[in-house]
């Protein structure tokens, strides 16, 4: 009764005509710097703040999480037309939803992704309405161990994202595990892998290595084909650009995955979106009937990480919102605002201020309306950009990731840093090793790494901490089983030829 | 008119003289002699975080101020020079001499890192000072059901069992570090310290159990001490703070070890003309005495630290000094 009543408050609230105006600004905006690659919601929220000293926190803070979590909606956008991740969280979406589009599917890519975003989204709402108050206080009792032996199951994931060649996957995922683990050392200061040079004192960015060994490298791939082999069929009529049923019914378990798993992963306050997008995608692909096709262009393979990364954004504000942590660089700027607004963000927030509490959760409800009513007419209107010849296409997507590396650095060695990870890729590309795994490594790297270090530290090198503690055994026993997934597949093949043989 | 009047009054007979007694007007009245510079174009701002950390939230408010209170016959234009932990804007800063239009945000870590790394080429010795704007003070926090009543309390129980009590910070060469350090050899303690990238986890860390104690801001931990989740046994500031007055500093509380203050301010590039100098160690001045930079000086807890350019410099001499025994003591490598 309490939440229908805040509930109804906070649709009084949100239904306000200038907060639906400030929520659509939000959301928006939010679409935009995540279709720009480069251009996060972290660095466009906190330039918009001292905009929002002016306006009633609640208003404010409906239009900076509607730039939050309309950045998900719009990273999907480049990723899916143009294998450019336009935000972290979206390098996960590249892997099956470009293939989509090479497909012909383009439209209908972009229609799951979002669907598959507003389905979330509401869901991660919901979670962060019914359960933030206990879930916060489960959040605290995942600890450095836990995190380890998440990282790990992450890892596990490369059995499922490797091609043919596992031993290419491994090595592509250790070369992603050695760029993680450049820069300045947190526990001994030490700086690891700088050559001396300043400028990788703080490692490499993850979106630059993204967006060259994705955009870049399938870019000089496709170049050396020459000839118009390689355009992508346009999607023609509105029957083609949207999802078909039997896609929408082929992503029912990836919606209901990416929803769970994403706000699963938001409440915690050190994973994050990318690692939400890369676990739903590996268990969309663990439970699927047909993981063989996956990276070939399946609507769940879209659906699943759209999904996640979405959910996140509900979760990630449960923490927030119910004792003032943030889990994440967006989330910490929120927080500052909090404090510039003069409110006291913490665990009597809600309680202080059940106002701004309800007034957000039922924005975000008409928020994530607002984004699928926003996204879904613009779906023929991207897909346009398909008809433009690659010698049009491809310097705009040259242009756009090397605009979009120096807008979020202002810094040319991470341009020169770009191209040298666009060779990578392509070079990956001509011998046949994923690329996926890389990234894997990259994202998981520095976290799983923390992570041993603070168990090791908690428990005076003792290794049984990694094993006694519940949750993480219970994790790493699924690494395990993700592990030997492969090995029972070759079994049960195995054993289906002895059987054919025989009779 | 009141120099010219002063100037006669005393009975100058030779130019040292002279200039001695201009120095001391100088001194007194710092602000009167600047007349001559203005600003002629938008004056850069650079920022060594992104947009949202810690330095550029506090650009983006002073220029902010700087418009709201009409400070500035020109704009405030923030450049963002990420990367190498402070180093890509220090070195930008430094070559950027003579640059009258050019200021950053200078932190303590500009101060430190040039101190253990190698990598960094200049330090703000290659920079003028400014202004030095806020000092952020520092709680020590335990979670609200521990044993630990006070700091010697943790102290005690820290020698008890060496190496067991766990402390939640950040990189090893930070002010919760430090802290930590200099306790442990005033007092011949001993526990661990645990790195956490994110504010966010460190309180989780100590909130969750897994840790004992944390180095925490003030404006991190008010919330949780009131909904009675965490406890304050000292603070880590020159007097105490107007939100904690029943909880002693480490001084009051026995502890007789130097004072570390997390620091921000003004710097500008070297071979700036004293009059450009004393143009914005004045605009620096009125800002700090604007209503609406107390207003975020309280919201934030912050200390208000205003110091001009040649007490900037001392102090940046005196921290550096001090930083580096902390940190040869600590067994870090110094390498100037």
């Amino acid at each position: 009764m309490e939440i229908l009543s805040g509930l109804f408050n906070g649709f009084s609230i949100a239904l306000q005509p200038l907060n639906l105006l400030w929520c659509f600004a939000g959301v928006f905006l939010g679409t935009v710097v995540g279709i720009m690659p480069g251009l996060g919601p972290a660095a466009t929220i906190a330039m918009l703040l001292p905009l929002t000293f002016g306006m009633p926190p609640t208003s404010g803070l409906i239009m900076l999480a509607g730039i939050y979590y309309g950045a998900k909606y719009g990273g999907s956008t480049t990723a899916i037309l143009l294998n450019v991740p336009g935000e972290s969280a979206s390098v996960v979406t590249c892997l099956d939803g470009y293939q989509m589009a090479r497909n012909g599917r383009a439209g209908a890519a972009l229609g799951i992704a979002a669907i598959s975003s507003f389905v979330a989204g509401t869901v991660g709402v919901l979670g962060l309405m019914l359960l933030a108050p206990p879930l916060a206080k489960i959040a605290l009792s995942f600890s450095s161990p836990e995190y380890f032996a998440l990282m790990i199951l992450g890892l596990a994931m490369v059995v499922l994202l490797a091609g043919d060649s596992m031993i290419k996957a491994l090595l592509a995922m250790l070369f992603g595990l050695w760029i993680a683990s450049m820069g300045i050392d947190l526990f001994t200061d030490a700086s690891r892998f700088t050559f001396g040079s300043a400028e990788l004192l703080d490692g490499i960015d993850f979106v630059v290595v993204a967006i060259g060994i994705f955009a870049l490298g399938e870019v000089f791939a496709n170049m050396e084909m020459q000839g118009g082999a390689s355009l992508l069929p346009v999607p023609k009529g509105m029957r083609e650009l949207l999802p078909t049923m039997a896609e929408l019914k082929a992503c029912r378990f990836a919606f209901f995955n990416g929803s769970v798993v994403g706000f699963i992963i938001g409440v915690l306050p050190g994973a994050g979106s990318t690692i939400a997008s890369f676990i739903s995608y590996g268990l969309e692909k663990a439970v699927s009937k047909h993981p063989e096709k996956f990276g070939t262009g399946v609507p769940e393979g879209v659906a699943a990480p759209e999904g996640a990364n979405n959910s996140e954004t509900g979760g990630a504000l449960v923490p927030l919102l119910t004792l003032g942590i943030p889990g994440s660089g967006t989330t910490a700027i929120l927080l500052a605002a909090f404090v510039l607004w003069g409110l006291r963000p913490g665990p009597l927030m809600i309680q202080d201020n059940p106002e701004l509490f309800w007034g957000l959760v039922a924005s975000m409800y008409v928020g994530n309306v607002m984004l699928l009513i926003l996204n879904l007419p613009l779906i023929p209107l991207f897909a346009q950009i398909l008809k433009l010849r690659e010698y049009i296409l491809y310097p705009i997507i040259f242009g756009i990731s090397i605009v979009g590396i120096y807008t979020s650095s202002s810094s040319f060695f991470d341009c020169w840093m770009l191209s040298l990870f666009g060779l990578l890729g392509y070079l990956m590309r001509r011998l046949d090793y994923p690329t996926a795994p890389l990234i894997l490594g990259l994202v998981l790297g520095d976290s799983m790494e923390r992570a041993l270090r603070q168990s090791l530290m908690m428990s005076q090198g003792d290794l049984s901490i990694l094993y006694h503690r519940p949750i993480a055994a219970t994790l790493l026993f699924i690494s395990l089983l993700l592990v030997c997934l492969p090995l029972f597949r070759n079994f049960n093949q195995w054993r289906i030829r002895a059987i054919e043989d025989n009779g | 008119m009141l120099e010219k009047v002063s100037l006669k009054m005393l009975d100058l007979s030779n130019s040292k003289k002279t200039g001695m007694a201009c120095l001391f007007i100088y001194m007194l009245s710092p602000f009167s002699l600047h007349a001559d510079f203005k600003p002629t174009k938008p004056i850069e701002f650079v920022v060594h975080t992104g947009p949202g950390g810690g330095s550029d939230l506090l650009a983006r408010f002073i220029v902010q101020t700087v418009e709201k209170e009409n400070l500035s016959p020109v704009r405030f234009q923030i450049n963002n020079k990420t990367g190498g932990s402070g180093v890509t804007a220090m070195t930008y800063m430094a070559e950027k001499k003579g640059d009258t239009h050019t200021i950053a945000v200078f932190t303590g870590n500009w101060l430190i890192t040039p101190l253990t790394r190698s990598e960094t080429k200049v330090s703000v010795k290659d920079m003028t000072p400014i202004a030095r704007l806020v000092l952020e003070p520092a709680l020590i926090a335990v979670k609200s059901d521990a044993p630990y009543k006070t700091l010697k309390d943790f102290i005690e129980a820290a020698k008890k069992s060496p190496g067991m009590l766990k402390q939640s910070g950040g990189s090893s060469t930070s002010r919760d570090n430090v802290v930590r350090q200099l306790l442990m050899k005033s007092t011949g303690s001993n526990w661990t310290f645990i790195s956490f990238p994110g504010g966010g986890e460190r309180i989780s860390a100590l909130l969750g159990g897994h840790v004992n104690v944390m180095v925490i801001e003030p404006q991190e931990a008010g919330e949780h001490i009131r909904a009675g989740s965490l406890r304050v046994i000292a603070q880590v500031a020159e007097k105490r703070l107007p939100g904690f007055s029943n909880i002693p500093t480490l001084k009051e509380a026995g502890f007789n070890i130097p004072n570390v203050p997390q620091v921000r301010g003004i710097v500008m590039s070297s071979g700036i003309p004293v009059d450009v100098i004393s143009y914005y160690e004045n605009l620096f001045y009125r800002l700090s005495k604007t209503a609406t930079w107390r207003k975020y000086l309280e919201d934030q807890q912050f200390e208000d630290g205003y110091q001009k350019s040649a007490e900037l410099s001392h102090f940046i001499d005196g921290y550096t000094d001090q930083m580096r025994e902390i940190l040869k003591e600590a067994g870090a490598k110094v390498i100037r």
